[in-house]
């Protein structure tokens, strides 16, 4: 048994099947790349283009437009062709800027692209950067880059980072865990570029006021914790914090809980208990976006599941990009799941893009969920449940439209990590009704 | 027989005191109310359907009686006859005879018109349905299919077509309490006004897409041509977001607007006896 | 063209079913139920494959003819219940009054509450004491074990329990041989390391959970050492090992949470040997277990989970 820290309540240890390759490739830029005007929590952004502008690669096409908002670049150099509702993968309408490019722009941009990533090498790096660099001006590159949370929540990095000292901030924790099965892009990122991605958290402890900052990286991606060991700088407290694998590790209250012992009250933001969460993706665009003035365009998005070997891949992949532009083969009958199994959506739309939340594209085959039986009451859905909640009741609860008992048996706590459903051994929808009712009594 | 008689006083006994509790129980805690509530809620349907806004016909009757009138209260399980049964006992003036409202299904897209795509695999309740996706369709508009509005009508009203797919509204047991509005995920379904001779007319749609992304995933959706609108003698018909509107207040129930409709988007409640699929064709070749 | 499947999160399951779980419930009772044919031969073979039969039976006509259902007999459960029923009866039971057992189990205690998951008290258990108050001397003449197949040839003794109540030195008895069955008593009760091997199993593939068995072990220990009995004896006698191990850890019929389990078990373990020490019967496991049963409901509603965060924060009403 190892000795590594974990959260306490709940979680499930599913099959990881973390076999994609942790090379990382670049993904051809689109033609045509949409850009949705809501990629992010918050206010959708304001375009700030118009219909047959031209727009060069890293241009701004829409802006904050409000606190919690996020600006949006253009990943491609070419022509606003539309400003119009396009469908996201879940095939629901929503605004976006569509833009095209010509073949001659499209070739400069994809060696200028080119030279971009091949000077990113590891090692070759400037550790003077966070002294040099103000606190104003880091806070200034993030909001200007349009970065916001690149683990899936997508809540703006900008608002975030903004922390008043009376609000206490002592720790950053980095999120390395990447507990969603399947899913490779932060171990890749973390063994691709360590060095990048401590110098963003300097960065980002510069900008938030913090002294310290911990990585933490479950025990099932060894090699990713010894690059960012072998990248510290001893002039920064920063930590890499090896975690106990287990699922939902991810998950914002589960990891301080797992790094710190302290528990988040319901309701409350981990501020509460002083400490602010990152995503490891999230310190590497940082660093872009101050040490390379690269606005937010690409992501690194893993491409996994039921797929050929050669096909299960990470790619640095231009936002905006349609989900059909990267190369894979569905099988007869297929899942297209945008992001992880655990918590990821399934998409319709092979037409709709990558946002800059989108972690991963995880195709799924013959996976029908097994028939509906009677629940059993074995508890599995209890043991499972990271919050200690009790999934059976709220399950019912919500099937049986009964919104106050819901809210009283603190139905609004839930995290919807899927650990209930998944654990249940009588297939019962659990998170389903349980979403459902979280739902109702939002409204 | 000692023995029998002994028995028999001593349970007579026993039940007088326990009446003689119970009834000075009641009298202590006997709250004062106003008999006109009982009477009111006598009147009414009595099937807490919530169509009056409030929760419950007791509450439409506690309601009713503390502000003395009618004004801004309608009960539309109960009918106009209840309605001027409880006017007269709050002693006013019965409300007049307002137009039934019923509920009516803005989709058409049965399975023969709008192809099922995708295979859902979830929970079958519209709400979860439509929290997943898009639908088994690929209207991101249109009726879902698994029913929620038949769970929630009290009134067995909603009936789930199994050749369309489609909910049907049986307008004798609809008394347009609009539960089923509520509960539609998809905001499909609308209240409107039984019709004079119960002739209504209404756009059997609810995509808002662009007339050509509409009809791509259904042969039946609206494509906000506006060629009724232009048909309307009476101005009723406007069009907005790619889609058609009647208003009902305006409406005559001509049915004229009908046979122009290129996708056969607008649907009645009677039958409009014109070359309906010439028309169609034609305008389909234009 | 690829078909795609849309559905809400998650989108993988575990590989763990209900029906895998009584799979391994069976697997479990494998070593109790092969030494009960062992000792009992013949007549406990038919014991077993009537309660069984019946059960399963019982199930498919209840479902396909009376509740009009989908047949439920592909989740095993009812095969497990007949198992189960069958370990607690003597194997000189008539098949008439076994057939009837498990018609009462299935019919009555399970499929009249709304089928698995629903019943309010362990099936096995209502079939048991249903046979017990109805057929008592059937229920309670015990052949005496015939190693090797052997059908015990119609000879019958009293179990220790019984020698208990009636005055017996407690050191008379030869704790070796009772360990491996040797003794008088139902079919499946007697063999008590299968019973440990098989919850022993159960529980390292963590279907089941440790906290009842230890609860109950404590409950009886508590009123022993008030009552100055010894507490081992009282473990491996009569029926309390298979109904710690395998019928009080009922997940439908037991308390879902750690808590919920240790009062659970306490309160087997206290009123059994309550039974056992001072009451008419001198076997108590299965009214033990039948009682708590019945507060399951209420235990269940009084010993919730632990938050993970208890801390609620007014949001505005």
């Amino acid at each position: 048994m190892s000795n590594h820290k974990t959260f306490r309540k709940g979680g499930i240890h599913p099959v990881s099947n973390k076999n994609a390759s942790r090379i990382i490739e670049l993904l051809p830029l689109p033609m045509k790349a949409i850009l949705p005007l809501s990629q992010h929590i918050g206010t959708p952004a304001k375009a700030v283009v118009a219909k047959g502008q031209a727009v060069v690669r890293g241009q701004v096409v829409a802006e904050n437009a409000s606190f919690v908002s996020s600006g949006i670049h253009s990943p491609i150099t070419g022509t606003v062709t539309a400003i119009e509702p396009m469908v996201n993968p879940q095939g629901k309408p929503g605004m976006a800027i569509v833009i095209t490019a010509s073949h001659e722009q499209h070739e400069a941009d994809e060696i200028a692209r080119c030279e971009y990533w091949a000077k990113l090498v590891p090692g070759e790096s400037d550790r003077t950067l966070s002294e040099k660099t103000s606190q104003d001006e880091i806070r200034s590159a993030i909001a200007a880059a349009g970065i916001v949370g690149l683990g899936g929540a997508a809540f703006p990095t900008r608002v975030k980072l903004s922390l008043k000292p009376e609000q206490h901030p002592e720790i950053l924790i980095i999120n390395g865990c990447e507990c969603e099965p399947y899913l490779m892009c932060d171990d890749s990122l973390m063994c691709t570029y360590p060095g990048r991605v401590v110098e963003g958290v300097e960065l980002m402890m510069k900008a938030a006021g913090i002294d310290r900052a911990v990585i933490a990286v479950e025990d099932n991606k060894p090699e990713a914790a010894k690059a960012l060991v072998d990248a510290l700088d001893t002039a920064y407290d920063i930590k890499v914090e090896i975690l106990k694998t287990k699922y939902p590790q991810g998950g914002e209250k589960q990891l301080i809980e797992a790094v710190t012992g302290r528990r988040v009250g319901s309701g409350e933001l981990p501020i509460s208990v002083g400490v602010v969460v990152h995503n490891v993706a999230t310190a590497f665009a940082v660093w872009q976006a101050v040490a390379t003035s690269m606005p937010l365009i690409e992501r690194v998005v893993t491409v996994t599941g039921d797929i050929a070997t050669e096909q299960r891949r990470n790619y640095i992949a231009a936002i905006g990009t349609p989900l059909s532009e990267f190369p894979f083969t569905l099988p007869d009958e297929a899942r297209v799941v945008v992001g992880g199994p655990m918590m990821g959506k399934t998409a319709t739309r092979l037409d709709a893009p990558v946002t800059k939340g989108t972690s991963g594209i995880t195709v799924l085959g013959q996976t029908r969920r097994r028939p509906v039986q009677a629940c059993i009451r074995c508890g599995a859905c209890m043991d499972a449940c990271p919050m200690g909640l009790e999934p059976y009741l709220l399950s019912t609860y919500g099937r049986m439209q009964m919104w106050a008992e819901a809210r009283s048996a603190m139905v609004a706590d839930c995290l919807e990590c899927g650990a209930c459903s998944y654990s249940c051994p009588s297939s019962r929808p659990l998170l389903d009704y349980i979403r459902l009712a979280k739902q109702r009594i939002r409204k | 027989m000692e023995l029998f008689l002994f028995t028999v006083c001593i349970l007579g006994i026993l039940g007088l005191v326990g009446a003689l509790v119970l009834w000075l129980t009641a009298e202590k805690f006997k709250v004062e109310e106003d008999p006109r509530i009982d009477l009111v809620e006598a009147c009414l349907a009595g099937a807490n359907c919530g169509g009056c806004g409030l929760a419950g016909c007791r509450a439409f009757a506690v309601k009713c009686v503390e502000q003395g009138s009618l004004d801004g209260l309608s009960c539309p399980s109960s009918g106009s006859d209840a309605l001027a049964r409880i006017a007269s006992i709050l002693g006013v003036e019965a409300p007049e005879e307002k137009m039934r409202n019923v509920a009516v299904v803005r989709c058409n897209g049965s399975c023969a018109s709008r192809p099922r795509k995708y295979v859902y695999d979830g929970a079958q309740t519209c709400a979860i349905m439509d929290g997943a996706g898009v639908g088994t369709t690929g209207c991101s508009f249109g009726c879902l299919g698994c029913g929620d509005c038949v769970q929630v009508c009290i009134f067995d009203a909603i009936i789930i077509d199994k050749a369309t797919g489609l909910p049907v509204v049986d307008t004798d047991l609809c008394t347009g309490c609009g539960a089923c509005v509520k509960e539609c995920p998809r905001n499909i379904v609308e209240l409107r006004p039984l019709g004079r001779r119960e002739r209504r007319v209404w756009v059997g749609c609810s995509n808002r897409d662009k007339g050509a992304v509409a009809r791509k995933e259904c042969s039946a959706a609206c494509i906000g041509c506006g060629k009724c609108m232009r048909t309307c003698p009476f101005g009723a018909i406007s069009v907005s977001d790619n889609l058609a509107y009647v208003n009902p207040e305006m409406c005559r129930a001509c049915g004229k607007c009908l046979p122009v409709c290129p996708t056969g988007a607008i649907l009645a409640s009677f039958e409009v006896k014109l070359p309906k699929a010439e028309t169609n064709e034609q305008s389909q070749n234009i | 063209m690829t078909q795609l499947v849309f559905s809400p999160s998650p989108h993988v399951h575990t590989p763990r079913t209900t029906r895998g779980v009584m799979l391994n419930v069976l697997l479990a009772l494998l070593p109790a139920t092969a030494c009960a044919l062992w000792y009992f031969g013949l007549p406990a073979l038919e014991v077993l494959l009537l309660s069984v039969g019946t059960c399963v039976f019982t199930e498919w006509f209840v479902t396909k003819y009376m509740l009009g259902r989908p047949n439920t007999i592909g989740d095993f459960s009812a095969i497990v219940t007949g198992v189960l029923l069958a370990l607690c009866l003597p194997s000189s039971l008539p098949w008439w009054a076994t057939v009837a057992g498990g018609m009462v189990s299935i019919g009555i205690a399970k499929m009249a509450f709304g089928g698995l998951g629903c019943n309010i008290f362990n099936p096995a258990l209502v079939g048991r004491v249903f046979l017990l108050i109805s057929f008592p001397v059937a229920m309670t003449s015990w052949p005496l074990p015939d190693p090797g197949f052997g059908d015990a040839d119609g000879v019958t003794g009293p179990t220790v329990l019984e020698l208990l109540k009636h005055g017996a030195d407690s050191e008379s008895f030869l704790r070796g041989e009772m360990l491996v069955g040797y003794m008088g008593g139902s079919m499946g009760e007697v063999f008590s390391l299968g019973l440990l091997a098989g919850f022993l199993y159960l529980w390292v593939m963590r279907i089941v959970k440790i906290h009842i068995p230890l609860a109950m072990i404590l409950g009886l220990a508590v009123v022993d050492v008030f009552a100055g009995f010894p507490i081992g004896l009282d473990i491996i006698s009569g029926g309390f090992l298979l109904g710690a191990f395998f019928m009080a850890t009922d997940y439908v019929s037991s308390p879902m949470t750690a808590r919920g389990m240790w009062v659970y078990g306490i309160l087997i373990g206290i009123i059994t040997a309550v039974i056992r020490r001072w009451g008419a019967y001198p076997e108590g496991v299965s009214f033990a277990i039948l009682l708590m049963n019945g507060a399951t409901p209420l235990i269940n509603r009084y010993m919730r989970p632990r938050r993970f965060s208890p801390k609620r924060k007014e949001v505005g009403a």
